[in-house]
C-alpha cells in the first residue's frame, strides 16, 4: 500500500508534461473496466470480480507525438445504483472508451444507452472509442466482432476487441483516443476561427424564423 | 436515502443507501482528484500568468512597428502580418504557421509568437475543449497573502507584549530586531507606511493580478486597501486580547528564533480556516453554534477583499424541512470576526450521533452569492461538552451553478473593436405563464455606454430551457470595460400585459467571483471566447 501510495504521488505529483486529458471508462458492470485500467496503468491483472465502488481513478503520462500528455483516467461503476456519482464525471471527461463484453449479449445491447448517457452529460465535442472486452474468451463469444464493427461504424467511432487478461489491444485503444483527441484539439483550434479570432461572424448565429407564429400564450 | 458530498453538490444514490464504508471510498477518491485538480489549477495559473508577462512586455500595435519588440521594418528583415491578430511583427517575433489541412491557412502565413504562445496555452490548458479556460489559481509572488495575516498579527503581538510601541500600526523593525529574521519582506520596506501599503497590495496582488490593468478604472481601490488594513490591524489585536493570555505570547516569542514560519496545524487547501464552538444543551435539546472566526478566505472582489457570512444547515436534512440559518455579513475582510450564535432547536441526542453540521461561507452581494467554501463537522463529539474547533475550508463545491441559470461566451474582438456577448442558453428558467412554461428573451446593455446600445434576442416560446445562440455586438475600448457592466434582464413575453420579469445577470469589473473572473478573462484574453454558466438572481436591478 505504501509504494503504491508514493507512485500515486508521484504520478500525480509530476507536473512535467503539456498536456491534460481526462478520459472516462464506462459500461455494464463486470464488463472488464477495471481490469482494463490495471492491465494499462500497472500492468497487472487478476480474474477475481471486485466490483468498484462509485469511481475511482488513475494517472498516467504518455509519450506521443513528441508531446508529454497526462490521462486522468476515470474508473468508473457499471452498477446502476452509482449511477448519480459516475454520471457527475462525465461532464469533465474529453474521451470515453465505451466497453462490452463480447461474451455477454446484455452488455452488449446496452451500449445505446451508454451513448445517450454520454450525450446526455457530457460536453458535445467529448470523443468516443467502441471496445469489446474479454476477446481472449473465443469459446464463450456471442457477440461476433462484425456487430460491434457495424454498431461502431453506425454510433460513427471508432472500434477495437480488446483483451485486459492477454494484453491485447490496450495499450492500442489508449494510444488511439489520445491520437484522436490531439487532432480534435488542433482541428478545433484551426476550423474555428470564431475561437481564435473571436467570432467575426454575422451579428446573429442563428436567425431562425418565428415558426412557431401561434404560440399558446396566455396573455 | 443517502446522500454523498461530491464536487457537483449533494448527490443522492438510487435504490438502497451507500453504506459508510462505500461513502468513505468515495470520499477518498473525490479527495485525491480535488489535490489533482488543485495542482491542474496551478499549473493553468502558471500557464496564464506566463502568457500575461509576455503580453504586457509587449510594445503593443504600432503602424510600422514590431508588435512585441518595436523594431521597425528594416530592408532585409520586412515586417510580416500575424494571420491571426493582423498585427504586424519583426521575423524575429513570427513563427511560419506549420502546413495546415485547414483551408484558411493555405497559404504562407505568419503567426506572432503572442498569438502563438496564446494558442498554446490555450492548447495546454484544455480551454480549447472547454471553450473558455478552466478553473486556474495564479502563481503567488514570493509569500501568500496568508502568511503575511498571521505575520502582521503575530508581530503586533510581539510588539505588544515587548512594549517597545505605542502605536501598534507602525510596522517597520529597527535592524537586529525579532522581526527583521522572521519576516523578510517587512524589513525591506523603506518607510512603516509605505510597508503597510506594499504588504496589503501584494496581497490583492495575489488574488487579482489584473488589478494593474484595471487600476485606472477603479478609483476607490486605495481606499480600500488602507480601510482592509485597518481591519486587519484591528483584528490582529483582537486576537491578542481575546486570547490575551501569557501563554500565547509566551509560545510566540519561543518561535521567533526560528526561521520557518508557525506551520498551520490543519492541513490547509487554500480556502482558509473558519473556528466554531459547539454546544450542546439537553435540557432544550437545542444545539448552539458558534461561529468564532474565519481566517484567509480567498477574496472575490477586485480588491481580494470579500463580504463573508455563513450558512449552517444540518444534514441530512428531514424530508423538505430544511433548517438553515445564517449569520450577519462581514464587509471587506478575508479574516472575518463573526462571534455570532445561531440555535438549531429539536436535535435529540440520536441525531447528534447520527447528523453532521455543515457551514458554507458565500460571499454577500447585491447579485447573488457565491460560495467561497465549506466544512462539514460530525456532531457527535460535542454530546459531552461544548467543543471549539478548527476547520479547513474546502473549495466551493458547485463549480456549476444550479438553478436558474445561463450560458454566456464573451469576446473581445480587436478588429472589430467591440465586445461580442453571445447568449448560448439558459436552463431551468421559472414558469410564469400559466401553462406551466414562460417565453422567454433577454435584454442586454452595457452600462455606461456612450453609444447607448441595447438589445434583444428572439423570444424562445413555451420553453424553459431556451437556446439561442445569439451575437450582439457592443463597440467598446478595452480599457473602458473595466468600467462598464454588461447587464441581462431576462423577460416572460406577454401580450397584452407587462412582461414578467425572469431573472437578471451583471458582470462587470464591480462584480465578484464567478462574474468577475468571467469578465477578467474576457479582458485579458481578447479574441477568445470565454464560456461560462452563470446563475440568474431573481432581483431587478436597473
Amino acid at each position: 500500500m505504501g509504494g503504491a501510495d508514493i507512485k500515486w504521488q508521484k504520478d500525480a505529483g509530476d507536473q512535467n508534461f503539456d498536456y491534460m486529458f481526462k478520459l472516462l471508462i464506462i459500461g455494464n458492470s463486470s464488463v472488464g473496466k477495471t481490469s482494463f485500467l490495471f492491465r494499462y496503468a500497472d500492468d497487472s491483472f487478476t480474474s477475481a470480480f471486485v466490483s468498484t465502488v462509485g469511481i475511482d481513478f488513475k494517472v498516467k503520462t504518455v509519450f506521443r507525438h513528441d508531446k508529454r500528455v497526462k490521462l486522468q483516467i476515470w474508473d468508473t461503476a457499471g452498477q446502476e445504483r452509482y449511477r448519480t456519482i459516475t454520471t457527475a464525471y462525465y461532464r469533465g471527461a474529453m474521451g470515453f472508451i465505451l466497453m462490452y463484453d463480447i461474451t455477454n449479449e446484455e452488455s452488449f445491447n446496452s451500449v445505446q444507452d451508454w451513448v445517450t448517457q454520454i450525450k446526455t452529460y457530457s460536453w458535445d465535442n467529448a470523443q468516443v472509442i467502441l471496445v469489446g472486452n474479454k476477446c481472449d474468451m473465443e469459446e464463450e463469444r456471442v457477440v461476433s466482432a462484425d456487430r460491434g464493427r457495424q454498431l461502431a461504424e453506425q454510433l460513427g467511432v471508432e472500434f477495437y476487441e480488446t483483451s485486459a487478461k492477454e494484453n491485447i489491444n490496450v495499450k492500442t485503444v489508449f494510444e488511439r483516443l489520445v491520437d484522436i483527441i490531439c487532432d480534435k484539439m488542433s482541428e478545433s483550434l484551426d476550423s474555428e476561427p470564431a475561437m481564435l479570432a473571436g467570432g467575426a461572424r454575422g451579428q446573429r448565429l442563428t436567425e431562425q424564423p418565428q415558426n412557431n407564429a401561434n404560440p399558446n400564450c396566455n396573455c | 436515502m443517502c446522500v454523498i458530498r461530491l464536487r457537483t453538490g449533494w448527490c443522492t444514490a438510487r435504490g438502497e443507501p451507500l453504506s459508510a464504508a462505500e461513502r468513505e471510498a468515495v470520499a477518498a477518491v473525490v479527495r485525491r482528484a480535488e489535490q489533482l485538480d488543485e495542482l491542474e489549477a496551478r499549473r493553468v495559473g502558471r500557464l496564464v500568468a506566463r502568457l500575461e508577462g509576455m503580453r504586457r512586455s509587449a510594445q503593443g500595435p504600432a503602424p510600422r512597428a514590431c508588435l512585441l519588440c518595436g523594431e521597425t521594418s528594416r530592408l532585409l528583415a520586412p515586417l510580416r502580418t500575424c494571420s491571426i491578430c493582423r498585427n504586424s511583427a519583426c521575423p524575429k517575433c513570427v513563427i511560419d504557421t506549420p502546413p495546415h489541412r485547414s483551408p484558411i491557412y493555405s497559404r504562407e502565413q505568419y503567426m506572432c509568437n503572442l498569438c502563438a504562445e496564446t494558442r498554446e496555452m490555450w492548447k495546454k490548458s484544455g480551454a480549447w475543449f472547454y471553450k473558455s479556460l478552466p478553473k486556474y489559481i495564479l502563481p503567488e509572488r514570493k509569500v501568500t497573502g496568508r502568511y503575511h495575516d498571521t505575520e502582521l498579527a503575530r508581530s503586533l503581538q510581539i510588539r505588544q507584549e515587548a512594549g517597545t510601541i505605542s502605536n501598534e500600526c507602525k510596522t517597520d523593525s529597527e535592524p537586529g530586531s525579532p522581526l527583521s529574521i522572521h519576516a523578510p519582506s517587512f524589513s525591506r520596506q523603506p518607510s512603516n507606511t509605505d510597508s503597510r501599503k506594499s504588504i496589503s497590495s501584494q496581497d490583492t496582488h495575489h488574488e487579482w493580478s489584473e488589478t494593474d490593468i484595471l487600476t485606472h478604472g477603479v478609483s476607490g481601490l486605495s481606499l480600500h486597501r488602507t480601510e482592509s488594513m485597518t481591519q486587519r490591524s484591528i483584528a490582529g489585536l483582537k486576537r491578542t486580547s481575546s486570547k490575551g493570555s501569557a501563554y500565547s505570547l509566551r509560545s510566540i516569542r519561543k518561535e521567533v528564533p526560528k526561521t520557518q514560519p508557525e506551520k498551520p496545524t490543519i492541513p490547509d487547501s487554500g480556502f482558509g480556516t473558519l473556528e466554531i464552538k459547539l454546544a450542546y444543551d439537553n435540557a432544550t435539546s437545542s444545539l448552539a453554534a458558534t461561529v468564532l472566526r474565519a481566517r484567509g478566505l480567498i477574496g472575490m472582489d477586485m480588491t481580494g477583499l470579500s463580504d463573508p457570512f455563513c450558512r449552517l444547515e444540518i444534514l441530512p436534512r428531514e424530508g423538505t424541512y430544511s433548517n438553515r440559518l445564517r449569520t450577519k455579513t462581514v464587509h471587506k475582510t478575508k479574516n472575518p470576526e463573526f462571534n455570532e450564535t445561531v440555535h438549531f432547536f429539536g436535535i435529540t441526542e440520536s441525531d447528534l450521533a447520527a447528523k453532521s453540521l455543515e457551514i458554507v461561507i458565500f460571499d454577500d452581494d447585491r447579485y447573488g452569492c457565491d460560495e467561497m467554501g465549506s466544512a462539514i463537522v460530525s456532531l457527535r463529539d460535542c454530546v459531552k461538552a461544548p467543543t471549539q474547533l478548527r476547520l479547513a475550508l474546502s473549495g466551493a463545491s458547485g463549480t456549476e451553478p444550479t438553478g436558474p441559470r445561463v450560458l454566456l461566451a464573451l469576446c473581445y474582438n480587436t478588429k472589430k473593436r467591440a465586445l461580442v456577448v453571445t447568449i448560448c442558453r439558459a436552463a431551468e428558467l421559472p414558469p410564469q405563464d400559466s401553462n406551466g412554461y414562460s417565453d422567454p428573451f433577454v435584454k442586454l446593455h452595457l452600462d455606461p455606454d456612450p453609444y447607448h446600445k441595447k438589445h434583444k434576442t428572439s423570444i424562445k416560446w413555451r420553453n424553459l430551457n431556451p437556446v439561442w445562440n445569439e451575437e450582439f455586438l457592443f463597440e467598446t475600448r478595452p480599457t473602458e470595460l473595466s468600467r462598464q457592466n454588461l447587464t441581462l434582464t431576462f423577460w416572460d413575453k406577454d401580450y397584452g400585459k407587462p412582461n414578467d420579469f425572469l431573472g437578471s445577470l451583471v458582470l462587470g469589473a464591480s462584480s465578484k467571483g464567478r462574474r468577475l473572473k468571467h469578465w477578467m478573462d474576457c479582458i485579458k484574453f481578447p479574441d477568445h471566447r470565454h464560456e461560462q454558466w452563470h446563475a440568474l438572481t431573481d432581483t431587478q436591478h436597473l
